[in-house]
């Protein structure tokens, strides 16, 4: 086969390189237009969000009567639900991250972060149907055992590690080992609690911050634990490794060595389980009972200002004064939860910061 | 050593309440795949002998004989009347006797109605002829009767009953196909929505460097921590109200005042999801290109191909893996928040589904019902909470195992992603 001696010269030729070249970084500006206008509509919608709330801030509406004291009852109820829940989440993420960075046998973490991450999918409508069908009539009637529970547990924990636990010598896998038990223990609680159901402390309703601390708090827990799992595995091997050549045990290190160094880690993950706490929704709107009663009762019913929004939003006018006070409602919500993660941010930076630096200066 | 037993005993608190969360997670998926699929599963009927002489037949429907102050049941006898309307309590004293006669027959109308009678083949036609007078007969069981393969075979056909049908008497019986409908849906169009736009934010977060890069990168984190119910405000006010409204004005005219896009529909929670699960694209897809190795860019370049040819041909491409993983994730994300949608046009009941045989076959405007919802509404706002709850949980599992689903596939896709760099990078 011949090739075209005419085409074979032009296809050559300076001039048709010079133009296929020009197409082609033509077609390149092309790409690189499309890319920032996209960004820039994506940049305009986030915008769009606090943009759209300071609207609320026009005087052109007069707000309903009482709109103040309303928002500080809101308010009340949205961070007593988030007090409740972490202090649910802080103990329960902190210990299992402090397990999973320091003590865990590898397998048994790449088991224990996935199942973790499970628990954060799945939507928190399900966890507050859970709470506020299944959970809340026993907890009306079982407070007395929730309280024993957090007492009891514990302490046998301890007791059962001062007794038994210098002769275990693979605490690598101690919670597979203490599941069965944790759970007898719990389960013995319950139906002791049940035998004597007198009941003790009644609360006001069965849907009150308590419950919707519970269920806020397991919602929670994902994310204090990868926040703060991340923090203590930060800090570098090698001074965990200086702890251990100087004698101290894996207990001693984790006191003296990594939680000094990943303190403002955990602080960080505090944070910001508490600003996602501020922000929920499902779980809050069907467990609390949405009474708008102030106070710090953790027996009592609460209105949290998302709940309000969920179910005053569908049905205010648009341009009314109860829809400009919602709006106004949106803004403190976003206000709040902004402030509180940027404050979680600065303190992860810092963090990462003074570790590179020991980390380089090791 | 004092201390070493101090130390062992923090150990094992620590332990130990790893131990505890690790049951919690297990409990939880226990509890929601028990009380998931018990709803499907042919409940015995039983008869009841009372002290004063009665005798009631019925399902059990729930018995606390655990409480000390006051063990009683609740049974739902025959609702000749309308649903929900033959509940009774009884207190367990009163009961003489129980038994499960295995002549019982359970009617189940279309209507949600179920009634209850005992009696050979000729009665069970004459029952049929009287009951269904105003609804017609969904199903007729005699489930105490059969046996365990057959009980099986009920529970995978009302399985299928659930998933494939559409609901009946006020979203309290029959099936999820609506609801599981406009799930899905609604998280295709948000899909098709936030993959553009959240693959070009990546790319130019990847391409750029400087002040730009940085404001649009702090907006995505801080934004990514905004609470869902304020992208549904935003959706509300400015989608539905702002957008919406203007579009009727626009090329509705005729219709107002009956709101065409200016009530809340499929497109603007499809746009509000985008906007909550973007962040969820941008960060995954950037790592996903911050992954492949400087070499193979380089090698492009080097052998000439421009920096857009490099992109489409080699950096996308390489990239796939997160692209999907992000999807995957954002798609998982979607399907379970349901705070927003209630701002922005998620219903009970829809008359009309979103997706349909009619031109244009997709409705963007059309208002819909969702899965998430079905659980808040069955299980709070539902007059019978008796067939409520179970429902309830029904649906529960079911966005669940969706959930579920989607999760796992995006964490196989990351750990074939990651063979994917070994092998490159050798």
């Amino acid at each position: 086969m011949s090739a075209n001696p005419a085409t074979y010269a032009s296809v050559l030729s300076p001039d048709f390189v010079r133009a296929a070249t020009r197409a082609r970084l033509r077609k390149g500006r092309v790409t690189t237009a499309v890319v920032s206008l996209c960004t820039a509509i994506v940049l305009l919608g986030l915008l769009a969000i606090p943009l759209f709330l300071l609207i609320g801030l026009h005087p052109g509406v007069p707000l309903p009567a009482q709109t103040w004291q309303r928002f500080e009852i809101l308010l009340a109820g949205t961070l007593r639900a988030g007090t409740c829940a972490m202090l649910v989440a802080l103990p329960l993420g902190i210990a299992t991250a402090m397990f999973s960075a320091h003590f865990c046998a590898p397998r048994l973490r790449a088991w224990l972060k996935p199942a973790l991450e499970i628990l954060e999918a799945i939507p928190t409508v399900v966890l507050g149907l859970i709470a506020a069908v299944t959970i809340a009539p026993w907890l009306k009637i079982h407070v007395a055992t929730v309280l024993a529970l957090i007492v009891v547990v514990p302490c046998v924990l301890l007791a059962a590690g001062m007794a038994f636990g210098k002769r275990v010598r693979r605490e690598g896998w101690l919670p597979l080992w203490l599941l069965p038990s944790v759970l007898a223990a719990i389960a013995v609680v319950v139906v002791i609690g049940a035998r004597h159901s007198g009941v003790m402390i009644a609360p006001a309703s069965p849907w009150n911050a308590a419950l919707v601390g519970l269920a806020l708090g397991m919602a929670a827990v994902p994310l204090v634990f990868s926040v703060s799992e991340d923090a203590l595995f930060l800090v570098p091997r090698a001074h965990t490794d200086a702890a251990f050549a100087l004698g101290a045990t894996r207990w001693q290190a984790l006191t003296t060595v990594l939680l000094p160094a990943a303190g403002s880690g955990l602080v960080a993950a505090a944070l910001l389980g508490f600003s996602r706490c501020l922000g929920e929704t499902m779980i809050v709107l069907m467990a609390s009972g949405n009474t708008p009663i102030a106070g710090f009762d953790p027996l009592a019913g609460l209105r949290s200002i998302s709940a309000d929004l969920a179910l005053g939003m569908p049905e205010a006018e648009p341009a009314s004064g109860a829809y400009r006070s919602l709006l106004l409602a949106a803004l403190l919500l976003l206000v709040l939860t902004l402030c509180v993660s940027a404050l979680a941010d600065a303190v992860r930076e810092r963090l990462r910061r003074r570790l590179h630096a020991a980390a380089y200066a090791a | 050593m004092i201390q070493a037993r101090f130390g062992a005993a923090g150990t094992w608190l620590i332990a130990g309440i790893t131990a505890a969360c690790l049951g919690a997670i297990l409990c939880l998926f226990g509890l929601l795949a028990a009380a998931g699929l018990a709803p499907f599963w042919p409940s015995a009927i039983s008869e009841l002998q009372l002290h004063d002489g009665r005798s009631l037949l019925g399902e059990i429907v729930r018995e606390d004989s655990a409480s000390a102050i006051d063990p009683a049941l609740a049974i739902r006898t025959s609702e000749s009347a309308h649903m929900g309307s033959a509940y009774q309590r009884i207190r367990l004293d009163q009961i003489a006797a129980r038994t499960q006669p295995a002549d019982a027959i359970l009617i189940a109308l279309t209507d949600g109605r179920r009634l209850f009678a005992r009696g050979d083949a000729a009665q069970e036609t004459s029952l049929l002829a009287e009951a269904a007078a105003p609804a017609s007969v969904l199903e007729v069981l005699r489930p105490n009767a059969l046996g365990f393969g057959q009980r099986c075979a009920v529970f995978v056909q009302h399985l299928v009953r659930f998933l494939a049908t559409a609901p009946a008497a006020s979203n309290l019986v029959g099936g999820v196909l609506p609801a599981l409908l406009g799930t899905l849906t609604l998280v295709l169009l948000m899909s098709l929505i936030v993959m553009p736009f959240g693959v070009a934010t990546a790319i130019y977060l990847h391409r750029r460097r400087g002040f730009g890069v940085r404001f649009v990168r702090t907006a995505i984190n801080q934004l990514a921590g905004v609470p869902s119910i304020v992208y549904g405000v935003l959706g509300l006010g400015l989608f539905v109200h702002g957008l919406g409204a203007g579009i009727d004005r626009l090329f509705y005219s005729e219709r107002l005042p009956v709101p065409t896009f200016g009530s809340g529909g499929l497109l603007w929670a499809a746009l509000t999801l985008a906007l909550l699960t973007l962040p969820v694209v941008v960060v995954s897809v950037e790592e996903g290109l911050a992954r492949i190795p400087a070499s193979l860019r380089e090698g492009s370049l080097a052998l000439g191909a421009t920096h857009d040819e490099t992109l489409w041909r080699l950096l996308l491409p390489a990239a796939r893996p997160a692209l999907l993983t992000g999807l995957i994730l954002a798609v998982a994300r979607a399907a379970g928040a349901v705070a927003p949608l209630m701002l922005v046009g998620v219903v009970k009941l829809a008359p009309t589904l979103p997706i349909d045989g009619a031109f244009p076959y997709l409705h963007p405007s059309r208002q819909f019902m969702h899965l998430g919802f079905s659980i808040y509404d069955a299980a709070l706002a539902s007059p019978d909470t008796i067939r409520g709850v179970p429902r309830a949980y029904a649906c529960a599992g079911l966005l669940v195992g969706v959930v579920l689903l989607l999760n796992l596939s995006a964490i196989l896709l990351r750990n074939r992603l990651r063979e994917r760099y070994r092998a490159l990078e050798t």
